[in-house]
């Protein structure tokens, strides 16, 4: 998985200097950038704190939320998802940290 | 005066209650909404699970969830019983019914600008599943370019 993930990165510098445009900022972090949100994209209206499925992708290793940022997920939806990931946490569904 | 919303409880039974206990927690809970005039409106029970963390050196528990429509008193009541029980390690209650009201709305708008665009387009309001599909497929492929150009 990190070799794959590696691959990614360095791919995406290239791209960068192929491309020399810079329509959109590759590299830098770990993960791919979504360009979207994937709540819109999806048309998830409301974002159920019981599915762990649907909640996972945004909880990397570490046991916290990511950010904005990185996954691309709009305002309205982060803040939906940060009420849906906090009562996963406390139903024991989600981890609150994991080291 | 008290007016009905919908609530949803979820509670974590711990993993040494037998099933007989579960149950008896269920009616229990029945009981005080019955006597609060609300309705029970849906149980789902989840089986055993592997919690996230310890709760009270338990690392499985039984979640059951229940929704149920009825006061404020009433969630109160149950809420306070819940605390008292001990075979029930965690508990949360949601209010529900503005969210599900929120959601009603907006897939009834999106649906209804759907017909709209697809009439003006001169397409029959509904998508054909085989559209759907087409639309799918799409999405797909380029995902896929992606995933190929970062291997490569």
């Amino acid at each position: 998985m990190s070799g794959e993930r590696g691959g990614g990165r360095g791919r995406g510098k290239k791209d960068d200097k192929e491309k020399g445009k810079g329509d959109r900022p590759r590299g830098g972090g770990f993960f791919r950038r979504r360009r979207v949100c994937k709540f819109c994209a999806d048309k998830i209206d409301y974002i159920n704190y019981k599915d762990v499925r649907l909640l996972s992708p945004f909880i990397p290793e570490r046991g916290k939320i990511q950010p904005r940022r990185i996954s691309g997920t709009c305002a309205k939806h982060q803040r939906a998802l940060q009420t849906a990931i906090s009562r996963a946490r406390q139903l024991a569904l989600i981890p609150y940290v994991t080291d | 005066m008290s007016t009905n919303r919908q609530y949803e409880l979820v509670y974590i039974v711990s993993p040494d209650a037998s099933e007989q206990a579960v149950a008896d927690l269920h009616t229990q809970i029945e009981q005080i909404v019955q006597r609060f005039n609300g309705t029970f409106d849906k149980t789902e029970n989840w089986g055993r699970r592997k919690l996230a963390y310890e709760i009270g050196h338990h690392r499985e528990g039984t979640y059951v969830v229940e929704t149920i429509t009825g006061s404020g008193e009433l969630m109160k009541e149950i809420d306070r019983r819940l605390r008292v029980i001990d075979t029930v390690i965690r508990h949360l209650t949601v209010r529900i019914d503005d969210d599900l009201r929120v959601t009603e709305r907006l897939r009834s708008e999106r649906k209804s600008t759907q017909a709209r665009r697809r009439t003006a387009r001169g397409l029959p309001p509904e998508p054909l599943p085989s559209e759907r599909r087409g639309d799918r497929d799409d999405m797909d492929s380029d995902d896929l370019g992606l995933e190929v150009e970062g291997v490569r």
